[in-house]
């Protein structure tokens, strides 16, 4: 097993009004629970179930995520700048674990 | 141990079946129902009614973009792109997509927030075998606008 890593790629300044790409990522598994192992035991379902973007503290983004999603997860998505503050991204995987980032941009 | 999230799993198997199911009722009393096609429109209709809860319409305001055919089924890129003003009176609440002959038909839910997110994603999917991907977006006045592509892939991703 290994430790998800979860990374994003945002502007860190946007104009007022202006529409700005994120681009998120996580290196998982995303074990589909589908599988078996040499023993033909089942391999538990693992995988990030779930993923929102916050923009001061406001929910403006977020997905549902079934074992259908490729291993890694990869998110592109579209946001408004609004105001400056604070952009916060969390994954949730199967069994409670969160995984966070949090980002500054500045609106000017 | 059950994780809460498995139960709302669909498998082809169940969708088609409660589908049939409904529409048998329909169809009580007019005889044996004519045959479709693989790959027929009603039934990516019947799978998305039945998993909606709502009957979706074709429309051209929602774009699935997928590789017509894709070497591995592992990790096939998927973008949306719905047109929509997204203010407060008009604007996409949720986006799903669906691969009906994948072992779990469901894909993701993509939520969208009126002025706040325009409703356009991409990602990364799996697909088990060739088939119609699905999408459908439920608009703020609970219609659901629906399209499909076509995506060949040479290699099982769900194994």
């Amino acid at each position: 097993m290994f430790t998800p890593i979860p990374r994003v790629q945002v502007p860190g300044v946007a104009a007022k009004g202006e529409i700005f790409q994120v681009k998120a990522l996580i290196s998982h598994q995303m074990e589909t629970g589908l599988r078996r192992d040499p023993q033909g035991e089942a391999i538990p379902r693992k995988i990030i179930h779930k993923f929102a973007c916050r923009y001061n503290n406001v929910v403006v983004f977020d997905v549902d995520l079934h074992e259908a999603i490729a291993a890694n997860p990869y998110i592109e998505f579209y946001l408004r700048a609004t105001e400056s503050g604070r952009l916060e991204f969390i994954w949730e995987e199967d069994g409670g674990q969160t995984y966070a980032l949090t980002h500054q941009l500045t609106v000017g | 141990m059950v994780e809460k999230t498995k139960t709302a799993s669909f498998t082809r198997r169940n969708v088609l079946a409660a589908a049939a199911a409904a529409a048998g009722a329909g169809f009580a009393g007019r005889g044996p129902v004519p045959p479709v096609d693989a790959g027929d429109s009603d039934d990516d209709v019947a799978i998305v009614k039945q998993l909606t809860g709502k009957i979706p319409a074709k429309s051209d305001r929602i774009h699935l973009a997928m590789p017509r055919s894709f070497p591995n089924g592992y990790t096939v890129p998927l973008s949306l792109d719905i047109d929509s003003p997204m203010t407060e009176a008009d604007h996409v609440r949720h986006v799903r997509v669906f691969a009906p002959r994948n072992p779990l038909i469901e894909v993701a839910r993509f939520h969208f927030v009126p002025r706040r997110s325009e409703p356009r994603v991409s990602t990364r999917i799996r697909l088990a075998e060739p088939q119609y991907v699905l999408a459908a977006a439920e608009m703020n006045d609970g219609a659901l606008l629906m399209t499909k592509t076509w995506v060949e892939v040479a290699t099982n991703g769900c194994a």
